[in-house]
């Protein structure tokens, strides 16, 4: 199959609803021969920016919809998630503080903190009200990448 | 049900409780693990050992879990530890900064042997 492919999903703000981003992506992943550590890495940055979008993205609640579309490229895979929710860039989430010796650390921040380690590139651009937050992940689709790969 | 689903078994050595945990933990099953590890507080558990090596992958919602789980267990004056934590889990904990705030030991044998 010719790429690039786009894959194209409408969610809810609600935590129940990231179940059908998890397979979205699981199917892409099959389909294109996402090999399996690439595809975790995107899975997990992926429910990280989702689920902040979900908790954060609206203060005064009700109900939104999340688009997402993945795209499969001959050199990796993009997904670009869509929301109408106050602006948030994720480039200029604040650093965690280490913790303090003897304290345990807060939870606070460490999903950006670990999406950024888990991608490529991180973009984001705020076109009319919404949030466009693109992950990028590098990587060699196609059944010699996937089975190359040690599980 | 597929094959990333999430999957929890435990199971007793001596006075440890331990709990298997396979596939993947992310926002939409964290809670589940959380019910799980405080129904095994509230049953009186005082030594859980969580062996993570079927773990596929994990997000900063499972740690949010482990952390409140390892605070509840010290309210009720018991502990949890890990074992298990194989390549890309053990990397996950590293990019969150979370390996020191675990008791975090090797394999099970290891565990059970210092527990």
């Amino acid at each position: 199959m010719s790429l690039p492919q786009t894959t194209h999903i409408v969610i809810r703000n609600d935590i129940a609803d990231l179940a059908a981003v998890t397979s979205a992506m699981e199917r892409v992943g099959a389909e294109y021969d996402m090999p399996k550590t690439p595809l975790f890495q995107l899975q997990v940055a992926l429910d990280e920016m989702v689920s902040n979008v979900i908790k954060y993205a609206w203060p005064e609640g009700g109900a939104h919809d999340i688009e997402i579309r993945i795209t499969a490229r001959d050199e990796g895979v993009e997904v670009e998630i869509i929301d109408d929710g106050r602006m948030f860039d994720p480039r200029d989430a604040p650093k965690r503080d280490k913790p303090l010796p003897g304290e345990r650390p807060q939870p606070g921040g460490v999903g950006v903190q670990m999406t950024r380690h888990l991608v490529d590139r991180i973009d984001y651009a705020r076109i009319g009200s919404r949030n466009h937050t693109t992950l990028t992940k590098l990587c060699a689709l196609g059944p010699t990448a996937a089975s190359g790969e040690q599980t | 049900m597929n094959k990333t689903a999430l999957r929890m078994e435990d199971s007793h050595a001596g006075p440890v409780c331990i709990l298997s945990i396979g596939g993947r933990i992310d926002s939409g099953n964290a809670a589940d693990l959380l019910d799980r590890l405080n129904g095994l507080l509230a049953a009186g558990e005082k030594t859980i050992l969580l062996d993570l090596k079927e773990v596929l992958y994990l997000t900063s919602a499972a740690f949010r879990v482990l952390l409140v789980a390892t605070d509840e267990a010290e309210r009720n004056a018991a502990r949890v530890a890990l074992c298990g934590l194989a390549g890309q889990v053990r990397e996950l904990f590293e990019m969150g900064g979370l390996l020191e705030a675990f008791t975090i030991h090797g394999s099970r044998e290891d565990a059970l042997n210092r527990l």
